[in-house]
C-alpha cells in the first residue's frame, strides 16, 4: 500500500478519475455533484459492418462518387445523415448511428460500421466533478484514498463490511452468507480462488485483502474471463489487496482503521488496485522512508507483513542472507523478537495525525 | 567504485601550504523507476575518478541522496575541504537522466501485421514507445472488432503503415479510417508512413496539419528503412511525453554511450540495461564504416515485466532454479517484486528466483537479436550491479545471453553509461575517456560454445600469462563450465581447440583459435554448454545440473600466484582500449592453420 507520508487533513478531499472511453459523451459538468451509481457519460459500442451502394443509388459511375461524398473516412454519421449527393439532389443517408469507413471505386460501394444501444458511464464515487474532458472526468471524493500492490476486477462501490476478526485471519468462504451482498469485505492474510467464487456468487460487491496467492488470484481472474466470454455472468466484483502477494496479513493499525469505518459507503477498483473509504478520516500513512523509532511494516520474505518499530540502524552496511549488502535496520517485532532488516524492505505506517 | 585517495587539484597535491584547495565536480545522476544512482566524478591526482557513488530508492528523494554523498565524499576528500562538501556537491555540474516518467503511448494501424505492421512496431519500440495497440487487416480481426480495439486504446499518438510506394492498396486508406474513427478529433497526432501514391488521401481523413507524413519504412519488397520513422517518433516521444528531451532520457543515453564505445574502439559491443520497468537493447557495430546501430527500447520489458507473470513463464522459472522452490512462491515473488520494485531480496530463494527473472527478460531481449561473436557485452542495471557477488552478475548475463565466441563482458556497476549519453554528441566520447578507470567494471572473458556431445570433450583451452610457467592445459566437456582465475588489468592468450562437434561462430565454424583475453572480478570463463542452454528434461536432473553449475560458478578461484608477478598490466589508455578483446590478425581466428591441419590437428599458428 502506498500513500503520501504528507499528513492529511480531515475533510481534504482524494481525486479520483474516471476514464472515458473514445467518443463517451459526458453528462456532467465541472462542480456538478455525483452519486456513486450516476451516470457520468454514455457511448454506443462498435457493431456490425454495413456496405451500402452509392454509385446506384446516385445513378453515377463508382469513379465519378468520390467527388459527391459529403463525409470523410472516420466520421461518425447521426441517422438520416447525408453520405453522398448527387448533382441531380439525390442523397445517400446513413441508416442509423454509423461510422464512415472507405467507399470503393471497384463497386461504388461505402463500408459503414453501425453503432450499437447507448452504454453507461457510471463513476462509482461520490463527490463533486472537478474536470470533465476528452479522455476522463475527475471528481474529488470526500474522503480517504489507499493505493493498493495489486487486485482484479472491475470498478464496484457497497457498505464497508468487516468479514474476519483479526488482521492476519484468512476469509473463509464459511465466513460469506447472504447478509454480504452488495458490500465490500474486509478479509485479513488471504483468501482463496473457491472463497472469491463464493464472494462473488453470493452477491459481494468486493473484497479488500492484505494479501493473496498470486496463482489464486489468477486462477480466479481466468475463471471470471471464461465466464464473461460464455455469457451469462451478471455483476460487478473487484479483489484489491493492500501489502503483498501470498499470504500476508494486513498491517494491525490498518485493520483497526478500516473496522472503524465499516459501515461507510467505499467504492473498489480492481483493476486500478485503490480503495476510497467515503467521508473517512485519514488513514495510516506509509512512507518508504523509514526513521529511528517509527512503526515498521516489512515487505519480504520470511517476515513478510509483520510490523514493528525500527530500533536502530546499523553503520556498515550488512549482509543480507541472499549476500546482498545494503542498509540494515534493526526491527523489534510485536512479539519481541529483534530481526535486521534492510531498510529498503521497510515501510514506515505512521498513524493519523486526527481522527 | 572510489580510489580511497584524497581528492586534491593538481596544485594542492604538489604544495600542502598552497591557499585553500578547490575541487572540481560533477554529479552522474540516472534517476530510474525505483532506483536513483549518484556518482561524484572528481578530479584526483590530475586525473578523474568516480570518488563517491550511492544507490537508493527513488522514493528516498534527493536530499537523503546527497547526505549519504556528503557522507562519502567526507572519508574521501582533502581534510581541509570536509565542511564544505556540501557546497561542493551542490555547486557540482550535474549530468541527469532519468527513466520515462510514463512511456509514450501508441496505437499503430497496418495493411499487414507481419511487413508494415511489425517494421512500425520495430521502430516504434527502438524510439521508446510502447504500442499499446495495432490492429491489422491481415490478424484475423473482424473490421468491427479492430475499430472496438483501437477505440478502446488510450494513445498518445497514432502510426499508420502500409502499402509500398507504388501502391494504392484500399486497407491502407481503411487503416487510416479506423484511427480517424477511433480518434474522434482532437489534438492526438497521426503519423502517416505508408505509400507515398496515398498520403493525400490519408491526410483527408484527419483535420488539417493532424498528419506527419514521413518517408516509408518499406517502399517495396526488398527494402527497409526505418531510421526516419524512428527519428520521428523519438522527436513526437520529446514533444508530447518528455519535454526535457530525449538525451536526458536513460534508455536513449545509454544505447548513445553503448555507440560511442563501439565508435571509439572500433568494437562490436552489446550492451543491456535492465531497470525495474524499462529494458534496453544496443548493439553497436564500430568495425564498420560507416558503423551499424540498432537498439529497441521496452517500455514494459523490465524486472516488472508483466510477461514475467503467465504461467508459462512461472513455471520455466521455477524450473531453472538451482533451489526446490514451488511455483507458488516463485509467482508470489515476482508479483512482490513488481510491486516493490525497490526492495531487495533477503533470502537466497528470493536471490534465485528474481535472477532466474532477470536471467529469462535478458533471453527475450537477445531473442533473434544476438549477433554472432561480439567482442563486448556490457550489463546495466540494479539486479546486475547489485548482485552479491559478480559472479553471479555474470551469470546473469552469459545463460540469459549466451554470447557465443569469445567476449569480454563487463557491468556498469555505478550506472554511469546512462547518465554520459545524455551528454551532447561530441561530448560523449570525452566523458568515457575522461571516466576510463572507473566506467565499466571488467568481470572478465567469456569463451561461449555451440553444439557438442553430451559428456564428451569439447573445449581443450591453454592459457598462456605472460611471467608464467608453461600453462595447462584445461580440458572442457560439453555441458560444463569451467572459470579460471585472471585478475582485472591482467591481459592474456588462451589456445583454444575445440572438439566433439562443438563450435565458435565465424566464417568456417572455427576449430582452433588463439584469443586475446582481458581479466576481470571473475577471470575466464570457458562455457561449453551450448547455446541455447541445454538442460535435462526431468525435474530432478535438471535441478542437479543447474545446481552443479552454480557451485562450479559460485566457487571461490584458487588463489593465484603472488600478487607481484601478476602485473603485466598495459598502461591504460585513453577510451576503453583496455577492455579491447582484441580483433587484430593475430588475434581471434587461426583459420589459416586450421584449414591447413584439419579438425584436430597440429598447433595452431601464431
Amino acid at each position: 500500500m502506498t500513500v503520501s507520508r504528507f499528513p492529511i487533513d480531515d475533510g481534504e478531499p482524494a481525486v479520483h478519475r474516471v476514464p472515458l472511453p473514445r467518443g463517451a459523451v459526458p453528462h456532467v459538468r465541472t462542480g456538478s455533484q455525483v452519486r456513486p451509481d450516476q451516470v457520468l457519460a454514455s457511448r454506443r459500442e462498435v457493431g456490425e459492418p454495413l456496405r451500402i451502394s452509392l454509385a446506384r443509388t446516385l445513378g453515377r459511375r463508382p469513379t465519378e462518387v468520390s467527388e459527391l461524398l459529403l463525409v470523410t473516412p472516420g466520421a461518425r454519421l447521426d441517422p438520416d445523415q447525408p453520405i453522398a449527393r448527387g448533382p441531380d439532389g439525390r442523397e445517400v443517408r446513413s441508416p442509423g448511428h454509423a461510422i464512415f469507413l472507405t467507399y470503393s471505386e471497384a463497386d461504388g460501394s461505402a463500408l459503414l460500421v453501425q453503432l450499437g444501444a447507448e452504454t453507461s458511464v457510471i463513476g462509482h464515487v461520490h463527490g463533486t466533478v472537478l474536470q470533465v474532458t476528452r479522455g476522463f472526468i475527475s471528481v474529488a471524493v470526500p474522503g480517504a484514498r489507499l493505493e493498493g500492490v495489486g487486485g482484479t476486477g472491475d470498478a464496484v462501490h457497497g457498505e464497508l463490511a468487516v468479514a474476519v476478526h483479526t488482521h492476519d485471519e484468512e476469509l473463509r468462504a464459511g465466513a460469506i452468507d447472504v447478509s454480504a451482498a452488495g458490500k465490500i469485505l474486509i478479509g485479513g492474510s488471504r483468501a482463496s480462488a473457491e472463497t472469491l467464487t463464493r464472494a462473488r456468487a453470493m452477491g459481494v460487491a468486493g473484497i479488500v485483502l492484505g494479501g493473496i496467492l498470486d496463482k489464486e488470484l489468477r486462477d480466479f481472474t481466468a475463471i471470471q474471463r471464461r465466464r464473461r466470454e460464455i455469457g451469462g455472468m451478471t455483476g460487478s466484483f473487484a479483489v484489491v489487496l493492500l501489502e503483498g502477494f501470498g499470504k500476508v496479513a494486513l498491517d494491525a493499525q490498518l485493520f483497526g482503521w478500516l473496522r472503524a469505518n465499516a459501515g461507510r459507503m467505499a467504492s473498489l477498483f480492481g483493476e486500478e488496485h485503490l480503495l476510497y473509504v467515503h467521508e473517512a478520516s485519514g488513514p495510516p500513512v506509509r512512507s518508504q522512508m523509514a526513521e529511528i523509532g517509527d512503526r515498521v511494516v516489512i515487505h519480504r520474505r520470511p517476515f513478510q507483513g509483520r510490523s514493528g518499530v525500527l530500533v536502530g540502524v546499523l553503520d556498515e552496511l550488512h549482509e543480507t542472507p541472499s549476500g546482498i549488502p545494503a542498509v540494515t535496520g534493526v526491527v523489534r517485532m510485536e512479539d519481541g523478537r529483534l530481526a535486521a532488516i534492510p531498510l529498503v524492505n521497510l515501510e514506515a505506517t505512521i498513524a493519523p495525525i486526527r481522527h | 567504485m572510489s580510489d580511497h585517495e584524497p581528492m586534491l587539484t593538481a596544485a594542492t597535491a604538489r604544495e600542502e601550504a598552497t591557499p585553500h584547495p578547490t575541487a572540481e565536480t560533477s554529479l552522474l545522476i540516472d534517476i530510474g523507476s525505483a532506483w536513483t544512482k549518484a556518482s561524484v566524478v572528481g578530479r584526483t591526482r590530475g586525473r578523474w575518478r568516480i570518488v563517491a557513488h550511492t544507490a537508493q530508492p527513488t522514493r528516498w528523494g534527493e536530499r537523503t541522496l546527497f547526505e549519504v554523498l556528503t557522507e562519502r565524499m567526507r572519508e574521501t576528500v582533502d581534510h581541509r575541504l570536509r565542511d564544505e562538501v556540501p557546497a561542493i556537491l551542490a555547486a557540482a555540474a550535474r549530468i541527469t537522466c532519468h527513466t520515462p516518467a510514463r512511456p509514450g503511448r501508441l496505437g499503430v494501424a497496418a495493411v499487414t501485421a507481419e511487413v508494415s505492421g511489425a517494421a512500425a512496431r520495430s521502430a516504434a519500440e527502438s524510439a521508446g514507445w510502447i504500442v499499446v495497440e495495432q490492429a491489422a487487416a491481415d490478424d484475423g480481426r473482424s473490421l468491427p472488432e479492430r475499430l472496438s480495439t483501437l477505440t478502446a486504446a488510450d494513445v498518445d499518438a497514432w502510426l499508420v503503415v502500409g502499402g509500398f510506394d507504388e501502391a494504392r492498396p484500399e486497407q491502407a486508406l481503411e487503416a487510416a479510417a479506423l484511427v480517424a474513427a477511433a480518434r474522434r478529433g482532437g489534438r492526438t497526432p497521426v503519423i502517416w508512413a505508408g505509400s507515398a501514391a496515398l498520403t493525400e488521401e490519408v491526410a483527408a481523413c484527419f483535420e488539417p496539419g493532424v498528419v506527419q507524413a514521413i518517408p516509408n519504412p518499406r517502399p517495396n519488397a526488398s527494402t527497409e528503412d526505418l531510421a526516419p520513422l524512428r527519428h520521428r517518433l523519438e522527436d513526437l516521444l520529446d514533444r508530447l511525453v518528455e519535454s526535457g528531451g530525449t538525451r536526458n532520457l536513460a534508455p536513449i543515453g545509454f544505447r548513445r554511450t553503448i555507440e560511442e564505445i563501439a565508435r571509439e574502439d572500433h568494437l562490436r559491443v552489446v550492451g543491456v540495461d535492465l531497470g525495474a520497468r524499462y529494458a534496453t537493447w544496443a548493439f553497436a557495430d564500430g568495425t564498420l564504416d560507416p558503423m551499424t546501430v540498432d537498439s529497441r527500447v521496452y517500455a514494459a520489458g523490465g524486472m516488472g515485466s508483466p510477461s514475467l507473470g503467465t504461467t508459462a513463464a512461472i513455471g520455466r522459472l521455477a524450473r531453472s532454479l538451482a533451489l526446490p522452490v514451488d511455483e507458488l512462491a516463485v509467482a508470489d515473488t515476482l508479483q512482490n517484486m513488481r510491486a516493490r520494485p525497490a526492495s531487495i531480496p533477503f533470502s537466497e530463494e528470493e536471490l534465485q528466483v528474481v535472477h532466474a527473472a532477470a536471467r529469462l527478460r535478458l533471453a527475450a531481449l537477445a531473442e533473434e537479436r544476438m549477433p554472432d561473436s561480439i567482442d563486448l557485452l556490457i550489463g546495466s542495471g540494479r539486479v546486475l550491479a547489485a548482485a552479491p557477488t559478480p559472479m553471479r552478475a555474470m551469470r546473469i548475463m552469459l545463460d540469459g545471453l549466451r554470447p557465443l565466441g569469445v567476449t569480454q563482458i563487463a557491468l556498469d556497476g555505478a550506472g554511469v553509461l546512462s547518465p554520459l549519453g545524455s551528454l551532447p554528441d561530441d561530448e560523449i566520447a570525452e566523458g568515457i575517456g575522461v571516466l576510463r578507470d572507473d566506467l565499466l567494471v571488467p568481470l572478465g572473458t567469456a569463451v561461449v560454445t555451440r553444439g557438442g556431445r553430451s559428456g564428451q570433450l569439447a573445449i581443450r583451452a591453454r592459457l598462456h600469462r605472460v611471467g608464467w610457467p608453461d600453462p595447462e592445459t584445461i580440458e572442457v566437456r560439453a555441458g560444463q563450465v569451467v572459470v579460471m582465475p585472471l585478475p582485472r588489468g591482467e591481459r592474456a592468450e588462451v589456445d583454444l581447440e575445440l572438439e566433439g562437434g562443438a563450435t565458435l561462430p565465424g566464417p568456417r565454424r572455427t576449430h582452433r583459435l588463439r584469443a586475446e583475453v582481458s581479466g576481470g572480478a571473475v577471470g575466464l570463463v570457458l562455457d561449453a554448454r551450448d547455446a541455447p542452454l541445454m538442460l535435462p528434461r526431468r525435474l530432478d536432473d535438471r535441478r542437479e545440473v543447474i545446481a552443479g553449475w552454480l557451485e562450479t560458478l559460485l566457487r571461490e578461484p584458487v588463489p593465484g600466484r603472488p600478487r607481484a608477478a601478476t602485473s603485466d598490466r598495459e598502461p591504460a589508455r585513453r577510451g576503453l582500449s583496455r577492455f579491447r578483446v582484441g580483433r587484430d590478425d593475430r588475434g581471434r581466428d587461426v583459420s589459416a592453420a586450421d584449414d591447413a591441419n584439419g579438425e584436430g590437428g597440429g598447433e595452431a599458428d601464431r
